[in-house]
């Protein structure tokens, strides 16, 4: 039991007399890669907020490492190697894309208002320290060539791949992905797997990702977990759930559950549901 | 034509200068600004003081408003609360200035974390209203403990006596001021190139990725207002010793509208664009000054009988003018020509 990275158990959130997470458990393992995959207002984002620590659990528990997170405030889940990125852009866009890989760096530093001021002694090693590993991950993710732009004034995928790089600057153990390659093109999107690929096998980090691009999903995903209207429906090897009848419904309907098959899935996927 | 400086290695990175050229500018800038009292007369050196006193309050604001995105109109209750401190211990307890000036910045720091503590659940207008109220709060405080403030009459400040050296002349003010003004740049832009500065400017930009970089946003919010007011403090204390003279009169409320207008001239968020609006908005009346004498010695006198009504006539003006046609404010005007400058013949 105590082997999972990530645990969620009997997870539930509502919001007034909605639930948006009901009864959801979920592991990631060390090294994992695991999609969540639902229809518009399944929550997904709901369920990654959870685990994020931007909003608490209505009940159920989360552990990181066996370490329970109900107790830990909302500003220390990343010290527990949870690093995220956001569905839509949540970057620090009047900041560099140097200074917001080292925002990530914050919670490794300890550089008080005073040693600031002075810049003096750790502040300064600490400084140094910080951008060197900065400059790592900006080679990792090949965007050296825009390191000193100002964030705001870059592409869309560009900002996508600061983001990336900043939820890695923190040193995450475990990495949530919200729809990272939602309105790229497939050469970006091409990019956007390898990284993760590479994130795993040179990183060793595991990866929970919400994804609606089925290609991506069914490629690089070692396991799939289906939520609709809060509720897990299945999850599984990729193929096990895009053929899940449960999972064709969803996503397509009753009548076509009962015909369509895994077909029907694929084609839905290349529709970039 | 220049295309850049190339940088090596990670400390020329943080370095506070981006190349020689710029570090001569400085040296340069700092030689015309040091050898003023040789070349100007007594009423442009008090107008020098007057802007560097300023614009020491300007780059405390900029901490708060500026970079954690937090607007305060409290400027003016913190300067009032240091310029208290200031007189009090010095005047009427006889401690020596520069403990004085120290009490300056801690009385106001300290105050600041009761002000603050409502910016941890409002934002924006909100919170302006709330620390629209310390001003007022803060001068009724005055007013009943008159036993220790000298209530209306207000306190006599003279001029510091630090190590043995008077600063009587008003060349030494200057000195002194500029000291002040020297450090509050300095050590505000070691502040903005560490991990505090950017803690932050990403409470501003983005608080909930902020939170989840591990910010813990209640106390980084009330950092920012003790760093910030700790300044506006100092440069109180100064404006006191300025006056010569510390009443709750000496400090209207008008002060605070002109820290914000300051910050929005000068372009927010930006140490420089707070110096530069600091040098514009009090710079603005003389200038208004001299363009009024050609209209006749009647409208002349409307400035310096209702120089208040004026000023804040003016800087509601300056603010509106700033905001639809120059957001980014004096800095922004810079870049703009810089940039001009250097792609020039090209349009981009």
């Amino acid at each position: 039991m105590s082997g999972h990275l990530l645990q969620l158990k009997n997870v539930t959130r509502t919001f007034g007399g909605i639930t948006a997470v009901n009864d959801v458990s979920l592991h990631v393992d060390p090294g994992e890669i695991v999609s969540v995959i639902g229809p518009n207002g399944a929550g997904k984002t709901t369920l990654f907020n959870l685990t994020s620590g931007v909003m608490p659990v209505s009940s159920g528990r989360i552990l990181i490492n066996g370490t329970d997170l109900s107790k830990v405030p909302p500003h220390q889940f990343v010290t527990h190697g949870i690093g995220r990125t956001f569905q839509n852009l949540a970057l620090f866009k009047h900041g560099t894309v140097v200074e917001n890989l080292l925002v990530g760096r914050h919670w490794r530093m300890k550089t008080s208002v005073l040693d600031a001021v002075l810049h003096f002694g750790r502040a300064r090693r600490e400084e140094i320290e910080a951008r060197e590993r900065v400059e790592e991950i900006i080679e990792f993710l090949e965007i050296e060539a825009i390191r000193d732009h100002v964030v705001g004034t870059l592409s869309y995928g560009q900002q996508k791949r600061v983001e990336l790089g900043r939820a890695l600057a923190t040193d995450p153990k475990i990495l949530l992905l919200d729809e990272i390659v939602a309105g790229m093109n497939q050469e970006e999107t091409e990019d956007i797997a390898r990284f993760i690929l590479d994130i795993r096998a040179e990183l060793g980090i595991a990866i929970l990702l919400i994804e609606h691009d089925m290609h991506l999903v069914m490629d690089i995903s070692d396991r799939v977990h289906a939520l609709n209207f809060g509720t897990t429906l299945t999850e599984g090897r990729p193929e096990e759930v895009r053929s899940h009848p449960k999972v064709i419904e969803a996503y397509l309907g009753a009548r076509a559950a009962r015909g369509g098959g895994s077909g029907a899935v694929a084609a839905a996927g290349s529709g970039g549901l | 034509m220049r295309s850049g400086f190339f940088k090596e290695t990670i400390v020329e990175h943080i370095h506070l200068t981006d190349s020689r050229l710029q570090r001569a500018w400085i040296l340069i800038g700092l030689a015309v600004l040091l050898t003023a009292p040789l070349w100007l007369n007594f009423y442009g050196l008090s107008l020098v003081t007057l802007m560097m006193i300023t614009a020491i309050g300007a780059i405390g604001l900029n901490i708060l408003t500026g970079w954690t995105g937090l607007i305060s109109l409290g400027q003016t209750a913190f300067m009032v609360l240091g310029a208290y401190a200031y007189a009090i211990s010095t005047e009427t307890w006889g401690w020596p200035p520069l403990l004085g000036f120290a009490l300056a910045g801690i009385v106001p720091m300290l105050a600041s974390v009761l002000i603050g503590i409502p910016s941890l659940r409002l934002t924006g207008l909100y919170l302006a209203i709330t620390t629209l109220a310390s001003s007022f709060i803060v001068n009724h405080l005055v007013l009943e403990f008159d036993g220790l403030t000298n209530g209306s009459s207000g306190i006599f400040v003279n001029r510091p006596v630090i190590f043995g050296y008077a600063f009587n002349s008003d060349a030494s003010l200057f000195y002194l001021v500029a000291g002040f003004g020297i450090l509050a740049i300095l050590l505000s832009l070691n502040l903005r190139r560490s991990r505090v500065g950017r803690a932050f400017f990403a409470i501003r930009d983005n608080d909930n990725a902020a939170r989840v970089m591990g910010i813990n946003l209640s106390a980084w919010k009330i950092y920012a207002f003790m760093v910030s007011s700790f300044v506006v403090g100092i440069c109180g204390a100064l404006y006191g010793i300025f006056l010569s003279f510390v009443t709750v009169d000496g400090f209207p409320f008008l002060l605070s509208i002109e820290a914000l207008a300051i910050l929005i001239v000068g372009g927010i968020g930006s140490i420089a664009g707070a110096v530069l609006g600091a040098i514009f908005l009090v710079g603005l009346p003389e200038l208004l000054g001299m363009v009024f004498s050609f209209f006749g010695p009647e409208v002349q006198s409307l400035l310096a009988t209702s120089a208040h009504e004026v000023k804040g006539v003016l800087y509601g003006l300056i603010i509106i003018f700033f905001l639809r046609l120059q957001p980014h404010g004096l800095m922004g005007l810079w870049s703009d020509l810089k940039r001009a400058w250097t792609i020039w013949p090209l349009r981009y």
